[in-house]
């Protein structure tokens, strides 16, 4: 590169690498999410031997693949600073107008898939819109969505006589069928979570949105379009509820009122379990995986042990302030 | 005089940095003792040691003959040892006496004595002689400088043996470090004694009794102020000679007739006033002022992150019309901003990602392929790192990492990366150490020869007499005198910054 030789001066600085062991302990403390599951699979295993069978560990990974797209997007808002509590309902309008369109016959399978994944995606961009011109916080906005959103889906529902069944062979493949003994819905999710891992780690897009978590104000002294990229990220987070509006549609076979409500506290949880920051700027997308797979153990656990639903909502609960808690006690020893 | 404090053979091991090797310090009661050394040398260590925030691996510290070991920094308060952070801990929201005796109320459990408060509070600022403070004032109605008095009064509160400013006057006027040191004088009167962190040596010798320099974690000697010069502290700080602190003259001005940036009658709301420059490339213009007087304005607006209200600008020529940052980048115009901290980093990011933040576009692997090529960016990278001297451990050390001025470097190096032609620097030293500024100097001087134009704002004459080709000065927005290199003198400088004589521009 022909710049300036003039600076020669200051040349020399060492730059080394880290020692083996600076290595070893950054990689512990970056994966310690992967021993903490091999220790709960192993209790929960020897406390409960049916735990371990394939069947229900293929279970467990199918119960969480609807918590886990969806944590996608919220992984991308929490990144950038904000948060999303409107993706239950989105999920829901998405299911909602896809079936819609397809069971009254007005568009083939693949556009009725696309304009649900495109309602939720407008969802994402009202709040977008709303918070990051509008300067409302995001937890008042899309709050607002939710109630609003669920409110409107519900009402295409109730004109349309209450449920929507789920009939479509797409949607019963992707629910049902094996791909290489491995359910077509875990592939279909590990490759969503791969296209957007390289999104963010290997593109300039992926860099800024890390960027503006870290410091927006320095971001956008940088040239970068901050306000933009955050009403995206927002976006993104509809989008990845769209879809996963629609994957649970085809495990439920039904599309009802109640489809998705509550499910975004699942789905911060999963992103919060994974070690994300909720004050943004740091984390790792694959790790939200891990931490919905987290969430999923326990509750297959409790299940199997016959413990009672209510139990399982306050044990959901506790571990969502646990997390809470160890992001806080892990960034205060950073700083 | 006896040694109040003593802290003999202070470690301090941090993960890969031995940030205290053996230090010492012994300070005399009733004296200013100030703590000087680069940003790394460890006196912040040092400084928070004595405070019980970090516990030391080895090494002694004891007041008034007893040693002590905290476990907390409520311990180190509870015996007079009492810290003032430069971000100040007042709770914006509370009057000034409420804020006294923030958690220590007077009163029984259930009640707060608010009489006593603001009697005790009153009886302090007498004893201080602070007349122009209100107690019953909200902490956010006051100016910075007040809020800091407020502080030490504060400390006064606690039964004061040891004072620890750091760096109380990086922010504060000429004016108002006068005051400030007439306050802890009459602190010193108290019988307590005060510890002074600062990068400005003229303070030191101007105010200070003894001094302590650390290098490299090391006690490198304790001085009398009055037996040293300005230039042996530097030296000591340093370790070298202290030859050619403002190399300005090694670039030789304007190498074109035609200017890089020309600025015709700019108007930014009320803070800058139809002003009028033209900056060629190869040439430093200085920027000075009063604090306030539109000159950090100035920049920002040429910057596009404050709007024009009138005027126009020319780039090579051109008229171009910025609106924001990015359209300034694309003009080849950049930034660096006097908060380095709020506008300039990005905390827990990799030293690596920092610098390539605005340039990141130009490492595609494809122009339809938007992936990063990662090897290329980090080679860039290592190339500015080296270029600018920063002293790092690996292009993926995390900014925290850093000190003050590597950081600045690592902002420097941003934009050298981008390969910008005219650099907007605001107050490019502020807050970094002697080493640091003279390595800063020394870049913007060699850039000026590589052809680049620049333009620094500082508040400190001496910087801007040293590196300055030409000097804007302005006052209350307006540009009120252009001075050449030859004809500016200190005492001409101040008394233009000051609004002495208003002459028409020059």
């Amino acid at each position: 590169m022909p710049r300036g030789n003039a600076l020669a001066q200051g040349a020399g600085s060492p730059i080394t690498m880290l020692s083996r062991g600076e290595r070893v302990r950054s990689l512990a403390s970056e994966w310690g999410i992967v021993l903490v599951i091999v220790a709960l699979g192993a209790l929960f295993g020897l406390t409960a031997p049916r735990f371990l069978l394939t069947e229900n560990i293929v279970t467990i990974f199918k119960q969480i693949s609807v918590v886990a797209i969806m944590a996608i997007g919220m992984f991308v808002v929490i990144l950038v600073g904000g948060i999303d509590l409107s993706v239950g309902s989105s999920a829901l309008l998405s299911a909602v107008v896809t079936m819609f369109l397809l069971n009254h016959g007005y568009l083939p399978t693949s556009l009725a898939i696309l304009a649900g994944i495109a309602a939720a995606c407008a969802i994402g961009l009202v709040n977008g819109f709303l918070v990051e011109s509008a300067g409302i916080s995001p937890i008042i906005v899309t709050l607002g969505t939710m109630i609003a959103v669920r409110g409107l889906a519900q009402t295409i529902l109730w004109i349309d006589n209450a449920w929507l069944w789920v009939r479509d062979p797409a949607f019963t493949f992707i629910a049902q069928k094996n791909i290489l003994y491995i359910p077509a819905l875990v592939i279909f999710t590990v490759l969503l979570y791969i296209v957007f891992a390289v999104v963010l780690r290997q593109t300039s897009f992926g860099r800024f949105l890390y960027a503006i978590g870290g410091n927006a104000r320095a971001t956008a002294l940088c040239g970068v379009p901050v306000v933009r990229l955050k009403t995206i990220a927002y976006v993104l987070s509809g989008f990845t509820a769209g879809i996963g509006g629609l994957v649970l549609a085809a495990r439920l076979s039904a599309v009802s009122p109640g489809v998705g409500n509550n499910i975004q506290f699942d789905v911060i949880l999963a992103v919060v379990l994974g070690g994300a920051s909720l004050t943004g700027g740091s984390g790792r997308l694959e790790k939200s995986m891990l931490g919905a797979l987290i969430a999923g153990m326990i509750l297959n656990y409790l299940t199997i042990k016959g413990i009672p639903g209510p139990y399982q909502t306050a044990v959901n609960g506790l571990l969502i302030l646990a997390a809470v808690v160890i992001d806080r006690v892990s960034r205060g020893k950073a700083e | 005089m006896r040694n109040v404090l003593e802290m003999r053979g202070i470690s301090k091991r941090f993960p890969g940095v031995l940030a205290l090797d053996h230090a010492d310090l012994s300070v005399r009661s009733g004296e200013i003792h100030s703590l000087i050394g680069q940003n790394g040398a460890g006196k912040s260590t040092m400084m928070k040691i004595l405070s019980g925030m970090y516990a030391a691996d080895a090494g002694t510290v004891t007041l008034e003959g007893k040693e002590l070991s905290f476990r907390h920094p409520r311990e180190a308060l509870q015996k007079g040892i009492v810290t003032v952070y430069q971000e100040l801990s007042l709770l914006p929201n509370l009057t000034v006496a409420e804020n006294m005796f923030l958690g220590r109320e007077p009163g029984s459990r259930l009640t707060v004595d608010d009489r006593a408060i603001r009697r005790r509070s009153k009886e302090i600022f007498e004893q201080l002689g602070i007349e122009d403070i209100d107690v019953d004032e909200r902490i956010s109605d006051l100016p910075l400088a007040q809020r800091q008095l407020v502080e030490i009064a504060k400390a006064l509160s606690h039964d004061l043996k040891v004072l620890v400013l750091d760096e109380p006057t990086a922010p504060l006027t000429n004016e108002d470090t006068e005051h400030l040191f007439q306050i802890l004088n009459r602190v010193r009167g108290t019988g307590a004694s005060i510890i002074f962190i600062t990068h400005r040596l003229r303070e030191v010798l101007a105010f200070c009794d003894r001094g302590t320099i650390l290098r490299n974690g090391r006690t490198v000697t304790t001085v009398d102020v009055a037996a040293v010069t300005e230039n042996q502290l530097i030296e000591a700080m340093i370790g070298q000679e202290a030859d050619a602190f403002y190399q300005a003259s090694s670039h030789r001005g304007a190498i074109s007739s035609v200017p890089a940036l020309e600025v015709r009658n700019l108007t930014v709301g009320t803070r800058v006033l139809d002003v009028s420059f033209q900056l060629y490339p190869g040439e430093i213009i200085g920027v000075t002022g009063l604090l306030g007087a539109g000159q950090n304005e100035l920049l920002r607006c040429l910057f596009g992150v404050l709007p024009r209200s009138g005027g126009s600008v020319y780039r090579d020529g051109r008229e171009i019309l910025i609106h924001s940052p990015r359209e300034a980048i694309d003009n080849g115009i950049c930034l660096l901003t006097e908060n380095r901290k709020e506008e300039g980093l990005i905390i827990d990011m990799s030293v690596k990602e920092n610098i390539t933040l605005p340039s990141l576009s130009s490492f595609r692997r494809g122009r339809f392929l938007p992936l990063l090529n990662n090897r290329r960016e980090r080679d860039s990278a290592v190339d500015f790192i080296r270029k600018v001297g920063i002293t790092l451990r690996t292009p993926g050390s995390r900014m925290r990492t850093l000190s003050g001025g590597n950081q600045q470097k690592t902002i420097v190096a941003r934009w050298l990366l981008s390969n910008l032609d005219v650099l907007l620097f605001i107050e490019p030293t502020r807050g970094i150490d002697v080493g640091a500024k003279a390595e800063i100097y020394r870049m913007l001087s060699a850039l000026a020869a590589e052809g680049k134009a620049i333009m620094v704002v500082s508040t400190d004459h001496n910087e801007i007499l040293g590196v300055s080709d030409r000097i804007l000065v302005m006052y209350k927005g307006r540009l009120s005198r252009i001075l050449s290199r030859s004809e500016a003198g200190e005492e001409q400088l101040l008394s233009e910054i000051q609004g002495w004589h208003k002459h028409a521009q020059g």
